[in-house]
């Protein structure tokens, strides 16, 4: 397990150091004069080395536009999309997961054709013009779900982590649960949205994997043994089925992350979208280093985690962990 | 000629051809083929057939809703916008900037791809580690961010626009193919090829390319559905194509503040995006199944 962590880390190091030239090529090349820049180092070389113990003291540079620290604003604002694609991972996993199934177990039958064409019709929209319509929406169906904004400005919440649904939870002697209401029903319409592209994944990997499941040999084995349909699929089927989705589904984090971007700017949600954006729009380059570095920094992070996780759930994977030996 | 019937001999079909047998016999598919050719033909024609100029304007006849809903034009089927130009003219330029654009990244990334990644999984050692290594870190950054790096770096065209699609795309698809073909190599007969004393390159032609071509056709698929939606997300947020240029996204985001008077031009540029992306995925969902059935 030791030499497993040690060769994980190993990985992550030598990836983050990679990100870190990146980001320091990116800051060179969108800025002239830039307060990392210590114009006594003579060359690039000692100009990157002490751009890494800037990142490294946590000092990414401050914004030029409100002069605020770069890495604590692009933390809240990330924290804000990372609640989004939570949320969307979610709602998809309970639609999608069912759907998957069904089409798996009934497979090449009218069931699975209907999903599949579910699955195909959510991966052909176009986000941003999904989010659009969906900001048309309260001029058809009247007020039903608030398409604007993280939260009512009637709610004054402290910025404390950045998660405005733990936040509202920290106000309840103000507002009581109203706030953390109100955050929920800003929540769902972006979420559904950007749910659209996970089901369609989660519905096609876990068809997938269900296929493959039902096909070996041990639901033979099962079958021949007499038992029920019912009792296979759910005793022997879902607990082998469900857990290789989970790394398939980790690469497509980093194209979730940018559809929340996308609809972080339809729908006018503060995240890293839109600082990036609007941050860009303005002429301030120096937040592009800083939100890649967090973004690649946590998307690393959290493909490392669940590595790990799957070792520890997973006696499968725990297997190619002797295969060196 | 010298021609005997009576003594013919049962003719084993070629692959390719046995594949091609089975698509012909599913008629959702071939459909879904001639309208992907003639999307291609749209989208390089589109200037000769197109009613109106995208960029003639009408000041007589603006905002016209489509001819089907009243007060609309039949000069203008999908109505016009607040200029005065015609919709569907605008759409069918849109088509060719999207639709050909992506079709264009899809060629070339594909190939590189391919290449980089073949030789990533055929060589052993520091060059593959390397690779490995550069590969991990570019998949960690998301694809618009790539794409809003690079633009931001050589500025906002749609050339630029194209070559920070295809760049974060790369990635992907090198894994992709780099993934599929190291599956490939351990099994039997490419053991057998490599004791034959193949090279590289005769291992990779008839060893391993036939038989990674249905994982192939998804990733393309997958490809060619990212990037007719990045091109389109791009030119949404005003860093793909410029002003004069009618790219569907940008389409799109010019009519914002139009939403509420004249739904109809958020709608049909969306509607287009949407239709191109199913056609395809149907079109290559049948060759998938085609690919497969013919290797069993």
């Amino acid at each position: 397990m030791l030499s497993f962590l040690i060769r994980r880390l190993n990985l992550l190091l030598i990836t983050a150091f990679i990100l870190t030239i990146i980001a320091f090529a990116i800051d060179r090349s969108v800025t002239i004069e830039s307060d990392l820049t210590l114009s006594e180092q003579p060359n690039y070389f000692f100009q990157y080395l002490s751009y890494l113990f800037n990142l490294l003291d946590g000092n990414f540079g401050y914004s030029s536009l409100d002069n605020q620290p770069l890495l604590t604003r692009g933390l809240l604002f990330f924290n804000a999309t990372l609640e989004l694609c939570f949320s969307a991972l979610l709602i998809s996993c309970l639609i999608a997961i069912p759907l998957g199934l069904l089409a798996g177990l009934f497979r090449n039958t009218k069931l699975d054709y209907m999903i599949m064409t579910v699955a195909i019709v959510g991966l052909a929209l176009p986000v941003f013009w999904v989010g659009v319509m969906a900001v048309l929406l309260p001029s058809v169906w009247g007020d039903v779900l608030p398409v604007d904004g993280n939260l009512s400005l009637i709610y004054d919440v402290p910025t404390v982590t950045g998660f405005l649904l733990i936040d509202t939870l920290l106000v309840t002697k103000e507002y009581g649960l109203f706030a953390f209401f109100d955050r929920i029903a800003h929540l769902i319409l972006p979420s559904l949205v950007l749910s659209f592209f996970l089901v369609t994944e989660i519905i096609r990997l876990t068809r997938h994997s269900m296929t493959m499941v039902m096909r070996s040999n041990y639901i033979k084995a099962a079958y021949a043994k007499g038992f029920s349909r019912r009792k296979i699929v759910f005793t022997h089927a879902l607990r082998n089925a469900l857990p290789p989705i989970i790394p398939q589904l980790r690469l497509q984090l980093s194209t979730v992350i940018s559809f929340a971007m996308t609809i972080e700017i339809v729908f006018n949600l503060d995240g890293i979208g839109k600082w990036l954006f609007t941050s860009l729009k303005a002429g301030d380059y120096l937040v592009l280093p800083a939100g890649m570095l967090i973004i690649t920094g946590f998307i690393l992070f959290f493909s490392i985690l669940v590595e790990i996780i799957m070792v520890i759930i997973s006696p499968l994977r725990r297997g190619s962990l002797y295969v060196d030996k | 000629m010298l021609i005997n019937n009576g003594f013919n001999e049962d003719k084993i079909q070629s692959p390719l051809r046995y594949i091609w047998s089975i698509f012909k016999s599913k008629s959702i598919a071939v459909v879904a083929m001639w309208l992907v050719i003639l999307l291609i033909f749209a989208a390089i024609f589109a200037p000769h057939f197109v009613p109106h100029s995208p960029l003639a304007q009408n000041s007589d006849k603006m905002l016209l809703p489509p001819y089907w809903v009243d007060g609309g034009d039949i000069d203008h089927i999908l109505g016009t916008d607040d200029l005065g130009r015609d919709t569907l003219s605008r759409v069918f330029h849109g088509l060719q900037f999207t639709f050909g654009g992506a079709i264009l990244i899809t060629f070339i990334v594909a190939i590189i791809g391919m290449v980089i990644g073949a030789s990533a999984a055929l060589t052993k050692g520091i060059k593959a580690s390397i690779l490995h290594h550069l590969l991990d870190a570019l998949l960690a950054i998301p694809s618009l961010l790539l794409a809003l790096i690079l633009i931001t770096i050589f500025g906002p065209s749609y050339y630029n626009c194209l070559i920070a699609i295809s760049l974060s795309l790369l990635p992907q698809f090198i894994r992709a193919s780099y993934l599929a073909i190291e599956q490939e190599l351990g099994k039997q007969y490419i053991i057998a090829l490599q004791l034959d004393g193949a090279t590289n390159l005769r291992l990779f032609r008839y060893g391993i390319l036939p038989n990674i071509l249905e994982p192939t056709i998804t990733v393309i698929n997958r490809l060619f559905t990212m990037a007719i939606i990045e091109i389109a997300t791009l030119g949404f947020l005003g860093f793909g194509a410029q002003l004069p240029q009618t790219e569907l996204g940008s389409l799109i985001a010019s009519s914002m503040e139009l939403i509420y008077l004249s739904p109809w031009l958020v709608i049909f540029p969306g509607l287009a995006i949407f239709l191109v992306i199913v056609i395809v995925n149907v079109f290559a969902e049948g060759l998938r199944h085609a690919v497969i059935e013919g290797e069993e």
